[in-house]
């Protein structure tokens, strides 16, 4: 059985065209995870390898923050180590958060602006079919975009490791987040979008309000900084059951308001 | 007997509960031709419209097209009705030809289906020049013609009409009219077209509705509506200057009076003559359109 039928493909088609051709939806698409999964940790690691350690402010305290893995490592090695596994995971929770909600927000809100969802609306396909569509598109995209961004942030880190002579970077806590947590987080932003569209007149006012979703994920690895708690796989694992009950919770909620009479209020 | 396009019965709809939009509407459009919804702007026919293709569902009665209910089929209703409506848009960004392509594969067609179906519209719409331009680079006309194209891309038995003449100069209302004319007469598409451009509907239009504020003033072909509130033919005379006919109501250089039918027309003239009057021309005025939308909406007023 096929996933999508030939005419939902073509909403998906006509959805990457139109997030492609809408400028700021583009540059944030590509630009966000450039900077964090590419240029941010280059940066990052040329400090490493050029700026003695004993000049890094608060090197020493976050030095007590290492896990007992790390007990053996150097200085150096332990300040790639916490960027590596406290910095990054962070990053790797934006950018499938922000490239769903954007792509969401033009595929759903933009639609709405630009008055063209009563045009789809009208179209044989069933209201279900076109919201399936929808959020499958920026599934998809999101998550074609968070791959090649953890490609790209593998191959930095893994060259990192090399030069730092330490072991690859790939652990449980790496997985579950990549592999889980992530993809959760992904539906989360697409269906979260799908329900502010509801009430929002504009895709920038959207964009703003997807703002209040990205806050606790911030909360939860600077949480880690202040040594209230550490993120092992357990507690990732907890996070991405909740993240994916919330996502089934939100699916149906959301499901349910996409009626034409709600998207043309 | 025919079944009923299009059926509306006591069809209500009211958006906030206090103001309503439509006031139980009760109305059987037949197949084939043109129907002329008319009505000022606000008076309903947009929601009428909307009701009938399933995007709003009505507070009280039902409606049917073809028999189905838009609220409870709305892919079926959707599959057999082609809507051109001020507020459906098309997506600036695509060209026109990837436009139609687009809703083409939206209504089932595959790829190379799709591609045959805009360029036959494309051609036959007169907008194959500008197939490769970006809707947005379009000029009003375009894009109307356009999205006619775009309602028609399925092949619908049933086409809703929401002012497609609206914002157009005189020239491009006049070929989108030609066009609509022609898709009733040649193809048999029943066409609702809701309009308050009078003139236009009474080129087009085999029946028409009066929507005010919600309700429908009357329905029917014009001589129905002209027996029904009463308008007659009026056979209207100039006569030299100075003269005064007995019987006739002066307006400005003519005299008229009202005639039940043409017939009565041959008497008029040979009594004007044999009376001595010099008659320089003599002609029938039929009520247009316009002036029996008047005399309903006028005398609503009254009756008020």
């Amino acid at each position: 059985m096929k996933l999508l039928t030939l005419p939902e493909q073509a909403v998906v088609k006509k959805d990457f065209g139109e997030i492609w051709s809408t400028k700021m939806v583009r540059n944030t698409m590509i630009l966000v995870p450039v900077i964090m999964a590419v240029f941010l940790p280059i940066l990052y690691l040329v400090l490493i390898c050029f700026v003695p350690s004993n000049q890094i402010n608060g090197a020493d305290q976050m030095m007590k923050l290492l896990p007992k893995e790390a007990a053996g490592f150097n200085a150096q090695q332990s300040m790639f180590y916490l960027m590596t596994n406290m910095i990054c995971p962070m990053f790797f929770l934006m950018i499938p958060l922000m490239s769903s909600s954007v792509s969401a927000a033009c595929s759903f809100v933009g639609e709405k602006e630009r008055s063209t969802i009563e045009t789809l609306l009208l179209t044989p396909l069933s209201v279900k079919s076109i919201f399936k569509a929808k959020v499958l598109g920026c599934i998809l995209l999101s998550a074609i975009t968070t791959a090649i961004s953890f490609v790209a942030f593998a191959i930095v880190i893994s060259v990192g490791d090399i030069i730092l002579q330490m072991p690859f970077f790939l652990n449980w806590n790496w997985l579950i987040l990549v592999l889980l947590l992530a993809p959760a987080i992904t539906v989360f932003g697409v269906v979260f979008m799908v329900l502010v569209s509801g009430r929002s007149k504009s895709y920038m006012e959207s964009i703003q309000t997807s703002g209040y979703i990205v806050l606790p994920l911030i909360l939860l690895f600077v949480g880690q900084f202040t040594g209230l708690f550490q993120l092992s796989a357990l507690l990732l694992l907890f996070a991405a059951a909740v993240v994916v009950v919330a996502d089934f919770l939100l699916w149906l909620f959301a499901s349910r308001l996409f009626t034409p009479e709600k998207l043309l209020k | 007997m025919l079944l009923a396009a299009i059926h509306m019965e006591n069809l209500t709809k009211s958006y906030d509960g206090k103001i309503i939009a439509l006031n139980r509407l009760n109305l059987d459009i037949p197949q084939g031709g043109i129907f002329g919804f008319l009505g000022p702007n606000g008076a309903g026919k947009t929601t009428t419209v909307k009701l009938l293709t399933g995007l709003l569902k009505p507070t009280e009665g039902v409606c049917t097209v073809f028999d189905m209910s838009p609220q409870e089929k709305p892919c079926d209703v959707h599959r057999i009705c082609g809507v051109m409506t001020e507020t459906a848009r098309m997506y600036g960004q695509m060209t026109g030809r990837q436009n139609l392509q687009f809703f083409a594969q939206t209504a089932g067609m595959d790829g190379p289906e799709s591609d045959q179906r805009a360029d036959e519209l494309l051609k036959s719409l007169d907008l194959w020049d500008a197939r490769d331009r970006k809707l947005s680079e379009y000029s009003t006309g375009m894009t109307q013609r356009l999205s006619l194209a775009r309602s028609l891309v399925h092949r619908p038995g049933v086409l809703f009409l929401d002012e497609p003449t609206s914002g157009l100069d005189p020239e491009s209302a006049q070929t989108v009219n030609a066009m609509i004319l022609s898709l009733a007469r040649n193809t048999g598409v029943t066409v609702f077209l809701c309009t308050h451009q009078l003139r236009y509907a009474q080129d087009l239009c085999d029946g028409y509705g009066i929507l005010e504020k919600g309700n429908l003033l009357a329905a029917g072909d014009l001589p129905t509506l002209c027996k029904n509130i009463g308008c007659r033919i009026r056979a209207e005379f100039r006569l030299a200057p100075g003269q005064s006919p007995e019987g006739l109501q002066k307006a400005g250089e003519w005299w008229r009076t009202e005639v039940r039918d043409e017939d009565e027309m041959p008497g008029l003239v040979r009594k004007l003559i044999d009376s001595g009057h010099d008659l320089y021309e003599a002609r029938l005025v039929k009520p247009t359109l316009e002036d029996v939308y008047f005399e309903y909406t006028e005398r609503r007023e009254v009756s008020k």
